[in-house]
């Protein structure tokens, strides 16, 4: 079976990318306004949910920036993925409900429309669509990047494909993701992103076990080596030591409700009542698809500081290399294909958001209405903002990874005071919104752009999401209290 | 204790972030030791390695430790404005207690272990990890999973009491009629 290795990967890729291109075809006919498209007219079931909102979070940063982190520099990462259970939990005490309550009785279709709604103020709302727009495009043009190069990777192992360039492989992929997209928007996202999960949950299961068969010792033999080298790696907070590794928990597990991608699917469901299994099955599958995450970085890790395994080019390697070496070739088809899963789940909600950020939010900010014709300009600002993020992603250099770098911290930092916080304290200013957005875009901005250098490791997006934090309660406290429209009003008592 | 009712959790989150805010100034204008985030492997392009983890903290003292207590305390809080105010009863609060106790003991038993290794250079390995990994992996991921399983047993006394739903209904029905009859007007 060796000898089909490629072909196998190959097939499973294909097949996994023909599924996608169904659920577009089929979810077409189930978008028939700019509300199916952006928030899937709110009737969307806990399983779809669940799986949806856990695989938009964990993008193929999970599946192949993770485990490159862990190769490089130990156990240090991983306090972005154990911070989730707590991520989830405020995601869903402090924003779940009353986004979806807001949804229903305003008619919302998006975070800024959420913003508005709370605070009443066209400044707040602009400020938070285009956060989201400049974290889009970033972020989507990472997704799109990473695609490519794993296409790019898989075609080039085969006679056919040999001499396949980058661009053409960006071409490819970005095509079905851009063709579910704009057929069926949210639809064709929250279903594609029902098979994603399922692939992403069996393939970081799979890998877990392969990876425990690597050494005969298992993980402790592999515990033993790099405690023999260096110790620090194999400790809990890797060799970024410990601010680093506490300032990515705080920032990704407080900032996980903050991104607008993850919180929008929190407007979809049909029922109220069923977040109540929505929660643990988000952190059921989350835990299980991030198992991949440690254990194949651990292993590649151990293996070349064992001096059985040659050292990687690159460490963003570690994945593809441990797969192409120690995975049998169908479980290594599996993973490829809950590789581009993991990916697309994650660009899908970026387009969606993205394009309500153009063609809905911006417009209403700036001419108190969106443009007639939503669901037309919806698919069209999707084709755009793809083109804009792959041309980024391919003839950008530096840009891509200044844009991807500032995407989660930008959305951690602006969105949780004014989402979080806001949905759940009435005395929470519209003043105190655009002051903590603006900081926090200062901050962020200011460290990417200078390249500021933060001792002890320190994240730059918790810096900027404390500030902004402390800023938006200051702001509030010091301001005399307005009172909220009756609704909203209501709403924040529930 | 009457002064335990004049303050709202949204003080306490204040005061927790000023707190945190305070020991990262404390840390960022201390004189951070040569690889106090790592050094690159002497051999292998693109590793890092640790070194020695008590030089790192050598300028710092327990400040991370400190830290990750505010983080705690901060993420319960927030976790708890999350319930109506109304809902909040004594048993709430118990089980909020208990339920950050336990946070805070996990990080205890993980903090303890790795200055104990830091100061022995020596550690048990367990289901193939050493013991404050397996307080990491398992300890920081389920003392908050804890709040996640509450929250499906408790929901609906506490997240959406049927009450409360009600309420919520009778809320969109009124929006409704409203919207229709401006509709009407116009």
């Amino acid at each position: 079976m060796e000898e089909f290795r490629q072909p196998i990967i190959l097939g499973f890729v294909a097949l996994y990318m023909g599924i996608c291109i169904w659920v577009g075809i089929w979810a077409m006919r189930r978008t028939k306004s700019a509300g199916d498209f952006f928030v899937a007219g709110r009737g969307l079931g806990p399983m779809v949910v669940s799986l949806a909102v856990f695989s938009s979070t964990l993008s193929g940063f999970g599946f192949v920036g993770g485990p490159g982190l862990v190769y490089a520099t130990g156990l240090s990462s991983i306090w972005m993925a154990v911070c989730s259970a707590l991520g989830f939990a405020t995601g869903y005490y402090l924003i779940a409900k009353r986004i979806r309550m807001i949804a229903e009785v305003r008619n919302s279709m998006s975070l800024p429309d959420i913003v508005f709604a709370r605070y009443g103020s066209e400044a707040a709302r602009l400020l938070t669509a285009g956060t989201i727009l400049l974290g889009v495009l970033g972020l989507l043009a990472t997704q799109l990047l990473a695609m490519g190069l794993v296409l790019q990777s898989i075609l080039q192992g085969t006679d056919m494909f040999a001499d396949i360039s980058l661009v053409a492989s960006v071409v490819i992929s970005s095509t079905v993701l851009i063709f579910y997209c704009v057929t069926g928007g949210i639809v064709a996202s929250v279903y594609t992103d029902l098979v994603q999960g399922i692939v992403m949950i069996i393939a970081g299961a799979l890998v877990v076990i392969t990876a425990a068969h690597v050494f005969e010792g298992g993980f402790a033999e592999a515990t033993g080596i790099l405690l023999a080298n260096d110790g620090e790696d194999i400790m809990p907070f890797g060799t970024l030591g410990a601010m680093a590794s506490l300032s990515w928990y705080f920032l990704f597990g407080l900032g996980l409700a903050g991104q607008p991608h993850v919180a929008t699917k929190m407007m979809m469901n049909r029922n109220l009542s069923d977040n109540k299994i929505i929660l643990p099955m988000t952190v059921f599958g989350y835990v299980i698809a991030a198992m991949l995450w440690i254990s194949v970085g651990v292993i590649m890790r151990a293996l070349v500081l064992g001096d059985v395994g040659l050292p990687l080019g690159n460490a963003d390697q570690a994945a593809p290399e441990f797969l192409s070496t120690y995975a049998h070739p169908i479980l290594a088809g599996i993973v490829f294909a809950g590789l581009f899963a993991a990916i697309m789940s994650t660009a899908d909600g970026f387009l969606n958001i993205g394009a309500a950020a153009v063609i809905h939010d911006i417009p209403k900010a700036l001419r108190g209405r969106s443009l007639d014709n939503e669901l037309f300009w919806a698919r069209s600002a999707t084709i755009i903002l793809s083109v804009i993020a792959a041309t980024i992603a391919l003839y950008s250099g530096q840009l891509v990874a200044l844009l991807g770098a500032f995407g989660w911290g930008t959305f951690a930092a602006a969105l949780v005071p004014v989402v979080l916080i806001g949905l759940n304290w009435k005395q929470a200013s519209a003043r105190a919104a655009v002051a903590a957005i603006s900081l926090s875009l200062a901050i962020n901005f200011a460290i990417q752009l200078w390249a500021i250098k933060i001792p002890y490791g320190i994240s730059g997006g918790f810096l900027a999401m404390l500030s902004s934090m402390i800023i938006f309660i200051a702001v509030s406290l010091a301001e005399k209290p307005k009172p909220l429209p009756k609704d909203i009003d209501r709403i924040l008592e529930l | 204790m009457k002064l335990i009712y004049l303050v709202k959790p949204i003080h306490l989150v204040f005061a927790l972030l000023l707190v945190i805010a305070g020991i990262t100034i404390f840390v960022l204008t201390s004189d951070a030791p040569i690889g106090a985030s790592g050094t690159a492997h002497p051999t292998i392009a693109g590793l890092s390695v640790g070194g020695d983890g008590a030089e790192k903290l050598s300028a710092i003292g327990k400040a991370p430790y400190y830290f990750q207590v505010a983080v705690i305390l901060l993420a319960g809080t927030l976790l708890y404005m999350g319930v109506p105010a109304h809902r909040r009863d004594w048993l709430l609060r118990l089980c909020f207690g208990v339920g950050i106790a336990f946070a805070l003991f996990v990080w205890v038993m993980l903090f303890s272990g790795y200055e104990a290794y830091l100061t022995t250079g020596q550690t048990r390995v367990v289901f193939g990890f050493p013991v404050p990994t397996n307080w990491m992996f398992w300890g920081i991921w389920g003392s908050f999973a804890i709040f996640d399983v509450f929250y499906a047993v408790a929901f609906r006394r506490y997240f959406l009491h049927p009450d409360d739903e009600a309420a919520f209904k009778e809320l969109v029905r009124e929006v409704e009629a409203q919207n229709s009859a401006d509709r009407e007007a116009n």
